[in-house]
């Protein structure tokens, strides 16, 4: 494209003008007839090239265009109510079934239609945080996964943002079908805020084609954590010669506090008891970080860090780098979709005990399904708790729920099911239903105690100090390290307790006499 | 001519609107808030200075985030920096090939984002299998073979995330990448106006080269490397997704990877506490304008 002609009726002379650099309408040279752009919109119209760049025109054009295609695309008018929930494989699970509660719907005209949204975890997270600080529009039915249910219920009873469902598990006699230790994760203060999804016992997976084959290790001959380490550090190898152990007999690691937890409610530990009472410096706990640190170092190390979720390791398990993982009932279900080359080679056997005879399960994860007030206040909390109560508790959604994602029910009366006790090829032709559901009376209790997270940072943080003084003293001996960690988890509960201090909600509360010990049956939950 | 007086006032108050609504009061509120404990914005107690007490008497994790930031930036500013004038010096000089291509080379980290940075580094130190570990297991694994009296405890094998000490390394070498294309760029730009004949002429004097970058390099780029060093220093001080990624929410173990922002983001958005947040904040605030006004009188060239 050319220069621009010269203005025909510009009021400016069209030969050089020496203007000041200050004028506005400075003008260039005529030999720079680029420059004139300014002066011939005045003359002959308006040009759109002397205005903007035709790139600046070319993205005008497609902001525009994009605008108004936007404006113009229909919104799906989506009658009904709306469930939120995070987890790719229960969204799966869900779709069908709530297919099958709108069909029931539209044909029976009862109910509301129901859709489904699967929302990224920390987007729901804080949607959701949002919708009851701010008031932003929230579904109608939430699941909440147990590690960010805290959040929820920081402050006083009645700016949690779930309506409390506890009279109504009781009037409808749900809360007696459920497993009891199912629902001390929801229940806050006495009052249960969600429906149970699950009760996630924890077992050991092995690969027995290692352990079994290779080794000849008789995995009964394993009772306890102690037995473990001793049977079990026949599986360290070292592959290439070097010098160095390739292959270790667990994978864990020392500093990870949700795998500390799980090991620390088995021991009869943990954060707070069911009376909400602080425990962190229980002897228990201390046991149990001294056993961890034990573990990952030293002579006698027999742990390696293969974390879940985690491409590198997954490659550890695929590698056969790591024999023992604990595995909750949902993490059989994300081996059995992220790992299917592992299937055949794993078998399952209850966790090691604390001591002989103590219990031989934990607990790990979980998810709830909550209403919130807003349903409530929209007219529309029967129709979602019916829905609710179709999901949760319906013996197909069992069925489902464990033929898809390897879950147990907190439903006790469909434990008995003949899906639960099939063998199940993956785990070698154990019929892993059975052996979850001959521990799940025995999983311990946990609290939902609004300061569990900041204890379990704290218990973190004594596990790096006594990582830090046996790497100083040469020492990785459980006796040796069980002074230490009793003192750094004192330390530890005394951070806690000035935290809990510092809450003037809690105060309030408790000054109101309002502070009811959570109504929990933690004998369920007792060992075996 | 009621109409021209008014004028002025209408052109403004789009501007001043959304500035009052959304900077403003916003401000202002948080001075407000920085007194009171609150869980989320429905429930607020007004507690006094009890949250600058907790903050400086009690809060184990902002100090923790404070000391973290200072190693941080202690990286950024002597390992970064001055690497990025290295660089710049190197592809400023006419008789580097390709300069263009390499100046793109360099700097096109900063163009995919923390976000991906923070993932692309989570696999590099992955532990166990992870390609920087397994790099450094096998060559200081190989040095303990085959170099005599070489000791064992130089053999590497490291849990970078999960290990306290190695969560600040990790940051500083992801961020490093990442911004030391970005900074080149700033000082590549102000060594092209350092005047070549201010050069010729101390090279006549028999200035060295050495010489020549302390007495003619250095002074004639100090105003814009004093920016950049304000930008770095705003910039760590205000770090939060790459360690939020990189190491976790919570900064990994020990909370080494802990940043003040993270920990005001914890307060304020996972515990609800915005007025404890509010608190956090303000300090950060004076801190960064403490650090802008030593910046102002650095670059004043009256203090030369």
């Amino acid at each position: 494209m050319g220069p621009p002609p010269g203005p025909i009726d510009s009021p400016f002379p069209s030969e050089p003008v020496h203007k000041p650099r200050s004028s506005a309408l400075a003008v260039s040279p005529p030999d720079d007839p680029k420059k004139h752009t300014p002066l011939s919109a005045a003359g002959s119209g308006w040009r759109p090239l002397d205005t903007m760049s035709l790139g600046s025109w070319i993205i005008v054009a497609i902001a525009v265009v994009s605008s108004v295609i936007v404006l113009a695309l229909p919104v799906p008018d989506r009658p009904g109510l709306e469930f939120w929930t995070f987890a790719r494989n229960h969204s799966k699970m869900y779709a069908p079934l709530s297919e099958r509660w709108n069909r029931r719907v539209e044909e029976t005209g009862e109910g509301e239609l129901m859709n489904l949204y699967q929302l990224e975890f920390t987007a729901l997270e804080r949607r959701t945080l949002n919708g009851f600080w701010a008031g932003t529009p929230l579904a109608d039915l939430i699941e909440i996964e147990g590690g960010s249910f805290y959040k929820f219920v920081t402050g006083p009873l009645e700016d949690v943002g779930f309506v409390d469902l506890t009279d109504l598990l009781h009037d409808e006699g749900i809360y007696e079908t459920l497993n009891a230790p199912s629902l001390t994760a929801w229940t806050n203060r006495g009052r249960v805020f969600g429906l149970p999804h699950d009760v996630h016992p924890v077992l050991l997976a092995y690969r027995a084609d290692i352990v079994e084959d290779e080794l000849g290790i008789d995995v009964s001959t394993i009772q306890t954590w102690d037995d473990f380490a001793r049977v079990m550090s026949a599986a360290k190898a070292d592959f290439d010669g070097d010098g160095r152990i390739d292959r270790y007999p667990l994978s864990f690691w020392f500093n990870d506090v949700g795998a500390l937890e799980v090991l620390m409610l088995q021991a009869g530990g943990g954060t707070f008891d069911a009376d909400d009472n602080i425990i962190v410096a229980s002897e228990a706990n201390a046991r149990v970080l001294a056993t961890a640190v034990s573990w990952c170092f030293g002579e006698d190390r027999i742990a390696i860090d293969a974390p879940e979720f985690d491409a590198g390791g997954n490659q550890l398990k695929l590698d056969g780098r790591v024999v023992c993982a604990m595995m909750p009932d949902w993490l059989a279900g994300i081996w059995k979709s992220d790992l299917p080359q592992l299937g055949g080679k794993i078998k399952l056997m209850p966790l090691p005990a604390w001591e002989p005879g103590g219990r031989r399960t934990s607990v790990r994860g979980g998810t709830m399904l909550g209403i919130p007030r807003a349903t409530v206040e929209a007219g529309e909390f029967e129709d979602a708790w019916a829905f609710a109560k179709y999901l949760y508790l319906a013996e197909e959604v069992a069925r489902e729920l464990f033929l898809t994602a390897n879950i147990i029910s907190p439903v006790k009366s469909y434990w008995d099911r003949p899906f639960y006790h099939e063998p199940d090829p993956y785990f070698s032709g154990q019929p892993s239903g059975t052996l979850y559901i001959d521990q799940a009376p025995h999983v311990p209790p946990r609290t939902s105690h609004p300061f569990r997270v900041v204890a379990t940072t704290e218990i973190g943080r004594a596990a790096n100090s006594l990582r830090n003084y046996a790497d100083a003293r040469g020492v990785y001996d459980v006796e040796s390290l069980l002074p230490e960690a009793r003192r750094l988890l004192a330390e530890a509960q005394e951070q806690v307790l000035k935290r809990m201090e510092r809450n003037v909600f809690l105060q309030i509360e408790t000054a109101g006499g309002e502070t009811d010990n959570a109504d929990t049956d933690a004998d369920a939950g007792g060992s075996s | 001519m009621k109409g021209h007086k008014l004028a002025p006032y209408l052109f403004v108050a789009p501007f001043l609107t959304l500035f009052l609504v959304f900077i403003v009061y916003p401000l202002l509120q948080s001075v407000a808030l920085a007194f009171m404990q609150t869980n989320g914005p429905i429930s607020r107690e007004f507690v006094g200075l009890s949250n600058f007490d907790w903050l400086f008497s009690v809060d184990r994790d902002f100090w923790t985030s404070i000391l973290n930031i200072l190693i941080y930036t202690a990286g950024s500013m002597f390992i970064q920096l001055p690497a990025a004038l290295g660089l710049a010096m190197l592809l400023n000089r006419q008789d580097v090939k390709a300069r263009g291509f390499w100046r793109m080379i360099f700097f096109a980290p900063i163009l995919v984002g923390l976000v991906f940075v923070a993932i692309i580094f989570g696999l590099l130190f992955a532990p166990n299998n992870g390609i920087i570990n397994l790099f450094l297991n096998g060559f200081t694994g190989w040095l303990n073979a085959w170099v005599p009296f070489y000791p064992d405890a130089w053999v590497f094998d490291i849990e970078f995330r999960w290990t306290a000490e190695y969560a600040m390394p990790a940051l500083i070498i992801a961020s490093f990448w990442m911004y030391v294309g970005f900074n080149m760029i700033y000082f590549l730009a102000a060594l092209q106006n350092v005047s070549k004949d201010l050069m010729e002429a101390a090279e006549v004097d028999g200035a060295g080269p050495w010489q020549r970058f302390l007495n003619v390099t250095i002074p004639a780029i100090r105003p814009v490397g004093t920016f950049v060093v304000l930008l770095s220093l705003i910039g760590s001080v205000q770090l939060f997704e790459l360690p939020y990624l990189l190491i976790g929410p919570d900064g990994g173990p020990g909370q080494k990877g802990l940043t003040p922002v993270m920990h005001l983001f914890a307060e304020g958005f996972d515990k609800g506490d915005l007025g404890y947040a509010s608190a956090i904040g303000w300090l950060i605030a004076v801190v960064l304008f403490g650090v802008a006004l030593v910046q102002k009188k650095l670059a004043d060239p009256g203090t030369e």
